[in-house]
């Protein structure tokens, strides 16, 4: 249960409130049939919210932030993607959003206790090994989903959180050195390495290019916890010369790259219109007409273009909510992620791990809203907790999950010993002294 | 704790850079939106005004007009469909896009519109006046530089579609006084003034020549007068008036007339000589020809005969036009021509108002004063019967087109008149093919222009 009765009730009204008025646009602006199919998306978003609202009560934290950000959003998108071409409640959508709440308790189930989770690494080695197996056998040639009939799953997505894990680390890990050569060898970090460029090579091999990024960001943030650890100096030299191979990898990448790729990245969207520049003109032609204050909900045209609702979902939100809500939107998102600056991960390890989830979700925001605004390649990375996709949805989810996992519990003053109450509180997890903090001492 | 503010700066980096790059695409999303709105199937133009105010373009398509209602101005004015893309429109239809980024879409109500400097009413008169033949006339106010009247034939009324393209005449899509053309003998007067500025009024006035009908050239060519007859012995006022070909080639060929000094004086009007690189004239985004010829030896032919107006000199009724200006103003300095007189937003706010400026000095006063003169006399002595009631310093001209298939008929002037500062140029393609002359024109637009 919570310790701060009024900070979650407040919360919960602050979340219902936010649906709610966008549920009264929708009833006065948007474009439905009959009034029933807006009675019927409240009532699911109503509905879902105070479901949520009761069984995070079961859970005993201290802190619900990330819980009301994630409900917040997730709620915002079933809105959003229930209004494209028209006010009908997606349920397919409101399923995924549901498999995410569930992803994310299991996410902070999995990783709340660090030492845990840290003596897991080969399992989560073994995960990643399982699913690149699972990619190459089960998904077709040079394809990303695996077609079930009634679901496709995007095993890549999955890799996502258990590559967040496998890059998170310990102080104790990094000086547990090797002596090779010259060399002080941490051997973890070197099968770190092995692990990202296959997951690269495979990415490229099944097409799946846009996710490449969103790897590389994971393991770059990993590589400098690793290299800035507590006792390490911190080397200008030695980052230099990361960011150098990082720029020739990329521009060896770029000069190498299939012809379709460089279409892609060079293409003149105007001039191209219909062709590869299609889906990003149209873009942003919705978002012209879209204006700072939308079409309307349903009242947009983007709808009829291809993954309007995934990969351009910025755009139709724009369209039809106004830029300043999908700005405002991808503000709530931002949100998440500043939570381990307000709430500091309790451990060096949850710090990496919350590092990593955090550049996951910003470059997986940043190559769906620039990409698809012709700012940056296209590269159809969907943005989380927004655009459809349930494999998407739930590895998203397993990562807020880390980071609700990570968050400091607030230290309260000692009770009387006497008090049973206290005596309760004392035997449960939650009032055992954290690990973090020793980790914390030995780091200040 | 050390460790832990590490990775919370890791992490403030990357929202850093995320709220950078969000706050780039804003201010791109802001800046651009009015180009991608030009991109959609919804976007809606403004319309275009003529000087009091008549509809020269619709841009809702929603008015309904006369038919060929449009088709005096069409190939200047254009429309957004992309097929003429040296128009008003074409160049300037981002002020016409009837849409805010801070309302989105508009679909009813904007305001954006363009008010040109034209008038739709003399433009008319000297479409009707052409009566079936092709050319194109341009005039402007030479104290302003208000384009008054710029009407090319054939033209096309856009309201009218282009279904029938393939059956459209050559030339119907473009404005030709803002193509060169072979200008025949209204480039003496370049001539003069280059002739002017290198020996003075005085020298040039003394020299005279005699025309037999031709004139074997000192290089042994012929240059042939329209008169076979021959002008007798001429100066300058009189080779003029009579647009006598001997005598400009015997001028030419005058050792007082360096070719270098001559090649100076064309660049300094705006002519690129031989291989210079041709340039072109900015009229609110219209690029309008600049001259061109090719001058190589004061003895040679096809020199000659550039100088007089014919072979590869070409020059744009528009330019010819703007010199008009530095001479009827009398300060050497062209008066810089524009179309668009204001600009109103989607709001009807004024976001442009047309300022008049001026070239550089391209002649001195006292050229430009003489010029002046001997034009003036002109106009008294040879058309005060076929323009009348104006004040109109003129010079014709007749160019061979076609390999000497066809005859163009040129007149370039001005009008000496406080009140309606009008300079001008008129051309009428394959003059002996119709009836219409180009003092007829010159009567109608100075008639619709000052009456």
């Amino acid at each position: 249960m919570t310790e701060n009765p009024f900070a979650y009730f407040f919360s919960c009204v602050f979340v219902l409130f936010s649906h709610a008025a966008m549920l009264v646009n929708i009833f006065y602006n948007g474009n439905y049939d009959s009034i029933k199919d807006v009675i019927i998306l409240a009532v699911a978003i109503a509905g879902t919210d105070i479901i949520y609202f009761v069984a995070m009560l079961f859970f005993k934290q201290h802190n619900f932030t990330a819980d009301f950000m994630l409900l917040l959003i997730l709620n915002m998108g079933v809105i959003f993607q229930s209004c494209f071409g028209g006010v009908h409640l997606s349920v397919k959508h409101l399923i995924t959003c549901i498999a995410c709440l569930v992803s994310c308790r299991i996410g902070y189930i999995l990783t709340r206790n660090h030492k845990w989770i840290q003596q897991q690494k080969k399992y989560i080695w073994l995960g990643i090994g399982i699913l690149a197996v699972v990619i190459l056998t089960l998904t077709g040639s040079r394809s990303m989903w695996i077609d079930l009939g009634f679901i496709s799953i995007q095993p890549s997505e999955f890799m996502k959180p258990l590559f967040v894990l496998a890059c998170a680390t310990s102080v104790s890990e990094q000086q547990n050195k090797h002596k090779i050569w010259k060399f002080d060898i941490v051997w973890e970090n070197i099968i770190l390495f092995g692990i990202t460029a296959g997951i690269c090579l495979l990415q490229w091999w099944c097409r799946d290019l846009g996710s490449i990024p969103t790897f590389a960001a994971i393991y770059a943030v990993g590589f400098l916890m690793r290299i800035c650890y507590p006792k390490a100096k911190f080397s200008n030299k030695t980052l230099l010369i990361a960011g150098g191979v990082v720029l020739l990898v990329m521009i060896v990448g770029i000069k190498f790259a299939p012809q379709y790729v460089r279409d892609r990245l060079f293409v003149d969207i105007w001039s191209d219109k219909s062709g590869n520049g299609y889906q990003q003109s149209q873009a942003l032609i919705a978002i012209a007409e879209g204006g700072w204050f939308g079409k309307g909900p349903g009242k947009g045209f983007l709808y009829t273009v291809a993954a309007h609702e995934s990969d351009i979902v910025f755009a139709s939100i724009s369209e039809e909510w106004g830029l300043l809500y999908a700005i405002m939107t991808t503000l709530v998102l931002l949100a998440i992620n500043t939570i381990p600056l307000i709430n500091p991960p309790r451990s060096y390890y949850h710090a990496t791990m919350c590092t990593g989830v955090c550049a996951a979700l910003t470059v997986q925001m940043a190559l769906n809203i620039f990409g698809s605004c012709n700012m940056i390649p296209f590269t159809g990375v969907t943005i989380p907790f927004i655009a459809t996709g349930g494999s998407s949805m739930v590895a998203s989810g397993l990562m807020v999950g880390m980071i609700v996992a990570s968050q400091s519990p607030d230290f309260q003053k000692p009770k009387s010993k006497n008090s049973k109450k206290s005596k309760k509180k004392t035997n449960s997890p939650k009032r055992k002294k954290p690990s973090g903090t020793s980790d914390r001492r030995r780091s200040a | 704790m050390k460790s832990i503010k590490r990775c919370q700066r890791i992490i403030t980096l990357f929202l850093v850079m995320f709220i950078v790059g969000m706050t780039v695409l804003v201010l791109k999303i802001n800046r651009e939106a009015p180009f991608y709105m030009m991109n959609s199937d919804n976007h809606q133009l403004g319309m275009v005004y003529d000087r009091n105010g008549d509809v020269i373009f619709d841009g809702t398509g929603k008015g309904e007009y006369e038919e060929n209602y449009f088709i005096d101005l069409g190939n200047l004015i254009g429309d957004d469909k992309g097929i003429m893309e040296n128009t008003l429109i074409a160049q300037n239809i981002d002020k016409l896009n009837n849409y805010s980024f801070s309302e989105g879409i508009i679909r009813e109500g904007g305001q954006a519109s363009i008010y040109t400097t034209l008038d739709h009413y003399a433009n008319r008169a000297v479409y009707n006046a052409y009566a079936g033949a092709e050319g194109c006339t341009v005039a402007y106010n030479y104290k302003t530089g208000e384009i008054l009247v710029c009407t090319s034939l054939p033209s096309i009324d856009v309201t009218n579609g282009y279904a029938n393209m393939a059956e459209m005449e050559s030339g119907t899509l473009i404005s030709k006084a803002m193509y060169g053309t072979v200008p025949g003998s209204t480039q003496k007067i370049s001539t003069v003034i280059s002739a002017l500025e290198i020996i003075g009024s005085e020298r040039l006035f003394a020299k005279t020549y005699t025309c037999e009908g031709k004139y074997l050239n000192k290089s042994g060519d012929y240059i042939d007068c329209h008169d076979p007859a021959g002008h007798g012995t001429l100066n300058i006022q009189q080779a003029v008036e009579k647009s006598c070909n001997p005598f400009f080639a015997q001028l030419i060929e005058s050792e007082d007339l360096p070719l270098e000094q001559i090649i100076k004086k064309y660049r300094k009007l705006g002519y690129a000589v031989n291989d210079d690189k041709p340039e072109y004239i900015d009229i609110d985004g219209i690029q309008c020809a600049k001259a061109s010829t090719t001058l190589t030896d004061s003895d040679d032919f096809n020199t000659q005969w550039g100088c007089i107006g014919q072979g590869s000199t070409l020059v744009s009724p528009v330019q010819l036009m703007m010199w008009q200006s530095a001479i009827a103003n009398g300060t050497g300095k062209m008066t810089m021509p524009h179309l668009i007189d204001r600009v109103f937003n989607v709001y009807g706010d004024v976001t442009e108002i047309a300022k008049t400026s001026f070239s550089e000095k391209l002649f001195s006063e006292q050229t430009a004063s003489t010029t002046k003169q001997i034009m003036l006399t002109n106009g008294q002595n040879n058309y005060s019967v076929s323009i009348g009631g104006y004040k109109v310093g003129v010079k014709s001209g007749t160019a061979q087109v076609k390999e000497g298939a066809e005859e163009n008929s040129l007149l370039v002037g001005f009008l000496d008149d406080e009140r309606h500062p009008i300079a001008f140029c008129i051309l009428i393609e394959n003059k002996n093919a119709v009836s219409v002359t180009t003092e007829n024109i010159a009567n109608v637009l100075l008639n619709a222009l000052c009456n």
